[in-house]
């Protein structure tokens, strides 16, 4: 059995990049051979293949393959060059120039361009195109193409982030001629200038892609072809896995983790992540509008015990702290021990003399919302809190309850910055934001942390902006979990990412006799 | 009575329904534990002294879920058959009785419904108006409705030819009267034979409807929903799945053997 | 039997497929949640929500949207699946016939299977045998499929034994052997439960016509045990079992998309469940609609059997 631990540092999201380095994140063992095909499978369909639009776990891996940005992260989470070579920022940060990977070809054969780059930013940025790039996207004022290869951003204000943000999986550079048809096209059709091109979709069962032999990788990728299996059940997924009828399985399930890292011939990896599940409680109904019901359930409720029972250890303890460690600007805020007898105390001082009763919704997809929204009801029983778990299809938790009720289970992936975590879901005007927490105080240090240069102050005003969280309390988060995935043995360079949005499968190889 | 003991399906079948019953009435206070408390340090164990069928993923004891779980699973099976039951055999009589065309448009639209097959159908209907037990048992009882008709309307028709039925029009009596002393006596003993063989489908459809995540939902203790929750662990434990499935399995073969008893005594020379 | 039972009894099918369609286009019409919210996901704007409702032809009176649906039907045009992006002739087309291949191998294996295994029974009855062979009946009809996948699962498809692949599909074209390994686990499924029902008839329909006048005229007559289990009993009691079988395509065609879902065989009730959770209205339509269809012809095809092998049979 092996079993790769990454830790994870973010490097200062640089000002100005240097030439191209090579991927060396992991010594190789041997030398790449080219050829072969890498059979992956997945238990959630790929729906879409619009890069601008797409959210399901398969599908960044399928885009991943098929499109490229400006900017890629590695696993530090710093941005690399992609199809930018280079990028600086001018004027404190308010306006970057990027220059373009020359004499690189869509699929179709057509040239890339900064043509192409302006007309995906303004497409995203159109709010009808309902892109979750915007959200870390819209501090663009104007995107301009200066020549072929040379592209202009003008930001509202300083924001020193950009390249990351331009790494965002939703912002991958699509044509300028796919986005003057009509967008739906884009569902089916996928053109882009990644390492494979499409060949196969069938959303219901099968995709096949193949080697894109004009990357502008020279030698890369090395496999001839990639297949993408969908198993709906998890068991068979499994079971089929350790069979060896495919090569890679992309998500595994933390029931399963442990008894696959076990099995001959499996390499089974997880790395921390700042992927969460939280509870919303909304503050602007009862009973949540009353601080101290927060903090009682805060404390109702056993983090590392949930991280045991959940997640089977394979994850980590959160205080409620959307910052998970790995980020660079972490503070470090204690998890709030699990202390029932107080959380009752606090509730009565509140005014609940007995208790609350009140109903949790939780959407059915993933299935991971059940498990913690049982596993809170159970913890929560002796400080007082009777919670009757509903589950409910995901398009009706969609259309009746997110953003609406007032206590349901959410979940989050990992955003790559700080900023993206706060923005995302935490300040007023931030894109989901479900929480009513509204205050201005966290709105102000989140907008001048974007607009510092400064690495010092940054880290100050983050700093605030995390105990702030931790004081009032918006949302419980209890955990972060691990990313989770498995490969055969003779699949090299198949590397979790914590972002889980990356997957660098150009540098997959066979080693096979 | 003692037909059912002088067959020996009947007797297997009547006591596993003993045992069925047993849970379903006192299995909540016969639990050794509560369904629903964590064992964190005794998670996914086998069987043991303390924890008889041992523990699922969250350290809850396997053995009191499923005594807890009798209840949902086959009250939900007799809930739903007798529902499908009396609508079905309501519009089966009408159908018998009220003849010619009413019958004929009654009967175009049953076999409508029936073209379409039981688990289908109320995937259907559940995905309309949303997972829980109660749309579940719903959902269950209108898929049995249009066969519990055609059977009730089959006896009716069956019945109708009858001398004493004949002799009772003759004499001039009520339709009322008819019906209630003539027809109705003599068409319930297909009804409930095949009423208590559908339990037995009702309950195998509730567990497969929890299975599928569109019937009962968690923390319900409903058997077919604890063995989907426990088919991601069914490799480290599969006493998670084993046991619930022998319960689902129990229950439906003690209807079933009862319902087909009970057939070879009313009725010895049917068919379904 | 005449040509004009036979044309009454098509008219009877469609009617019944008429109503079907009727039913199945209202249940999708008040399906919550709305398809436009699934297929564009949560980042939705209500703008972008309203358009594509509107070019969907969501907003239109329901009269007028079943009218237009059905009319492309009939011309073979089934429309464009609102996930997939491709027409649902293609995708409806593509997973019948997997499907039906995991059907047409189950009705295979409980052909060979069931009825010598009932007609064993019967002739054995009250021996060991019989009573094994009823106890399997029996359990068979009391274990849901997905238990029995799960079972099979485990103990066929693990990695200890690793005999059979743990669910996929192979197309034939490209491999027939590998698309028939695939096969197996599923139908094995698929059989179990048929195999009970049938051989629980099969052996009751037999031991009737074992203990007839018509067998004992026959034994009378000297003829030897064979020519009267072949010749005169079997026909008979198989015309009753063929319309077992017909009434079980039905429960087949239920139990298959618990297999499919299980295998991960991308049949036509995989389909189903998966334009289910989707909200993919066009598939849901045609899909249950073809199910409905195929029972519906069976069900004929099966009363035209039964007619053939019994000309005493007449039904209203």
């Amino acid at each position: 059995m092996t079993e790769f631990k990454i830790s994870r540092r973010s490097v200062v999201a640089g000002l100005a990049a240097s030439p191209v380095l090579p991927e060396l994140a992991f010594a190789q063992t041997g030398t790449p051979k080219s050829g072969g095909v890498l059979k992956v499978s997945h238990s959630t369909s790929i729906l879409t293949l619009n890069v601008l639009q797409n959210s399901g776990p398969a599908e960044y891996l399928a885009l991943d393959m098929i499109y490229s940005g400006l900017t890629r992260l590695d696993r530090n989470m710093a941005p690399q060059p992609e199809l930018a070579l280079e990028w600086k920022g001018e004027n404190s940060a308010k306006t970057f120039i990027f220059k373009l990977r020359p004499a690189v070809k869509f699929h179709d054969g057509s040239a890339f361009t900064a043509a192409d780059v302006v007309a995906t930013i303004k497409a995203i940025l159109e709010p009808r195109t309902a892109s979750p790039a915007r959200a870390v996207l819209d501090m663009i004022n104007d995107v301009v193409a200066l020549d072929p290869l040379t592209v202009r951003f003008d930001l509202k204000s300083s924001y020193a982030d950009l390249p990351v943000s331009l790494a965002h999986a939703n912002a991958r550079i699509v044509s300028e001629a796919a986005l003057k048809g009509p967008l739906q096209a884009l569902n089916a059709k996928a053109i882009g200038t990644g390492p494979f091109m499409q060949e196969t979709f069938d959303s219901a069962r099968f995709m096949r892609l193949v080697k894109n032999k004009d990357y502008y990788r020279p030698g890369r990728p090395y496999l001839d072809a990639a297949e993408l299996y969908l198993f709906p059940d998890l068991a068979a997924e499994s079971t089929n896995f350790l069979s060896g009828a495919v090569d890679v399985m992309l998500d595994v399930q933390q029931a399963d983790f442990k008894r696959i890292a076990a099995a001959p011939g499996v390499q089974a990896q997880r790395v921390p992540s700042g992927r969460f599940v939280n509870v919303v409680m909304r503050r602007d109904s009862k009973p949540f509008d009353d601080a101290r019901v927060r903090h009682a359930l805060a404390m109702a409720i056993d983090r590392p015990a949930l991280v045991d029972l959940v997640l089977d250890g394979l994850g980590q303890p959160a205080a409620d702290n959307c910052i998970s460690p790995g980020y660079r600007y972490l503070v470090d805020t204690p998890v709030p021990k699990y202390d029932p007898q107080a959380a009752r105390k606090l509730l009565a001082e509140a005014g609940h003399t007995s208790g609350i009763k009140i109903p949790l919704i939780c959407s059915n997809r993933p299935a991971i919302r059940a498990q913690v929204g049982v596993a809170v009801k159970e913890m929560a029983k002796t400080a007082g809190f009777d919670i009757d778990v509903q589950t409910i299809p995901h398009d009706t938790y969609l259309a009746n309850v997110w953003r609406k009720g007032n206590f349901y289970i959410g979940y989050w992936g990992m955003q790559p910055t700080e900023d993206a975590a706060f923005t995302l879901l935490f300040t007023t005007n931030a894109a989901f934001a479900d929480t009513a927490w509204n205050n201005k105080e966290f709105d102000d240090l989140v907008a001048k942390g974007r607009e510092t240069v400064d690495d010092a102050e940054r880290k100050r005003l983050y700093a605030q902006a995390q105990m702030l969280m931790v004081r009032d309390r918006p949302s419980i988060i209890p955990f972060f979990q691990d990313v989770l995935t498995a490969n055969r043995t003779h699949v090299k360079g198949w590397r979790a990412h914590p972002l889980s949005r990356t997957f660098y499968t150009e540098d997959v190889w066979l080693d096979r006799a | 009575m003692r037909d059912l003991l002088r067959h020996p399906t009947g007797v297997v079948g009547a006591s596993l329904l003993l045992v069925i019953f047993l849970a379903v009435v006192a299995g909540p206070s016969l639990a050794p534990y509560d369904p629903q408390s964590f064992h964190p340090q005794a998670r996914l164990q086998g069987p043991s002294a303390t924890f008889w069928l041992g523990t699922d993923q969250f350290g809850r004891d396997v053995l009191s879920r499923i005594l807890h779980g009798a209840r949902a699973t086959v009250l939900f099976g007799l809930g739903a058959t007798l529902a499908g039951v009396s609508v079905g055999a309501l519009i089966g009589i009408t159908a018998g009785v009220a003849g010619r065309w009413i019958d004929s448009l009654i009967m175009r639209l049953l076999d409508g419904m029936l073209a379409v097959p039981d688990l289908l159908f109320t995937l259907l209907i559940v995905t309309v108006i949303g997972s829980s037990t109660g749309n579940a048992m719903l959902a269950v009882a209108v898929a049995f409705s249009p066969g519990m008709a055609r059977i009730a309307r089959s006896a009716v028709l069956s019945v109708r030819t009858r001398d004493f039925v004949q002799a009772a029009i003759a004499r001039g009596e009520s339709r009322a009267y008819i019906i209630g002393a003539e027809v109705l006596p003599n068409t319930i003993g297909p009804v409930i034979v095949e009423a208590s063989i559908r339990v037995s489908f009702a309950i195998m459809l509730g567990a497969t409807l929890g299975f599928l995540g569109l019937g009962a939902q968690p923390p319900s203790t409903e058997w077919g929903l604890m063995i989907a929750e426990a088919r991601q662990f069914m490799f480290r434990n599969p006493w998670c799945v084993a046991a619930p499935g022998l319960a689902i399995a129990i229950a439906a073969l003690g209807f079933n053997l009862f319902g087909d008893a009970l057939r070879d005594i009313l009725d010895p020379r049917g068919r379904r | 039997m005449n040509a004009a039972y036979f044309v009454r009894r098509l008219v009877a099918v469609l009617l019944v497929l008429l109503t079907v369609s009727l039913a199945v286009f209202v249940i999708t019409m008040i399906l919550p949640g709305n398809a436009a919210v699934m297929i564009l996901g949560e980042y939705a704007t209500e703008d972008q929500l309203r358009a594509l409702s509107e070019e969907l032809g969501l907003d239109r009176p329901w009269h007028v949207q079943y009218l237009g649906w059905l009319g492309g039907m009939l011309a073979g045009d089934w429309g464009m699946s609102m996930r997939l992006s491709l027409p649902v002739t293609t995708v409806i087309g593509e997973a019948f016939w997997r499907s039906a291949a995991l059907a047409a191998g189950a009705l295979a294996t409980v052909s060979i299977i069931a009825i010598p295994l009932g007609v064993a029974a019967a002739m054995r009855r009250g021996t060991g045998l019989d009573l094994g062979i009823g106890l399997f009946a029996y359990l068979g009809t009391a274990v849901p499929e997905f238990v029995t996948a799960t079972l099979l699962l485990i103990f066929l498809a693990g990695p200890s034994s690793g005999l059979f692949p743990a669910g996929g599909y192979i197309p034939a074209d490209k491999s027939l052997p590998g698309f028939l390994y695939h096969m197996v686990l599923p139908v094995a499924t698929l059989s179990l439960i048929l195999t009970a029902h049938i051989v629980r008839q099969v052996r009751s329909e037999m031991s009737d016509v074992l203990g007839s006048d018509y067998v004992r005229a026959a034994r009378l007559k000297g003829l030897s045990e064979r020519e009267v289990i072949l010749r005169h009993a079997l026909p008979n009691a198989l015309a009753p079992a063929v319309a077992v079988i017909s009434l079980d395509v039905g429960y087949l065609l239920g139990g298959i998309l618990v297999v499919e879902e299980v295998f991960a065989w991308p049949g036509l009730g995989r389909l189903i469940i998966y334009a289910l959770q989707n909200r993919d209205l066009p598939v849901i339509q045609a899909a249950t609609l073809t199910l409905a269809a195929t029972y519906a012809l069976s069900n004929l095809v099966s009363d035209i059997v039964i007619a053939v092998l019994d000309p005493r049979v007449r039904y209203a």
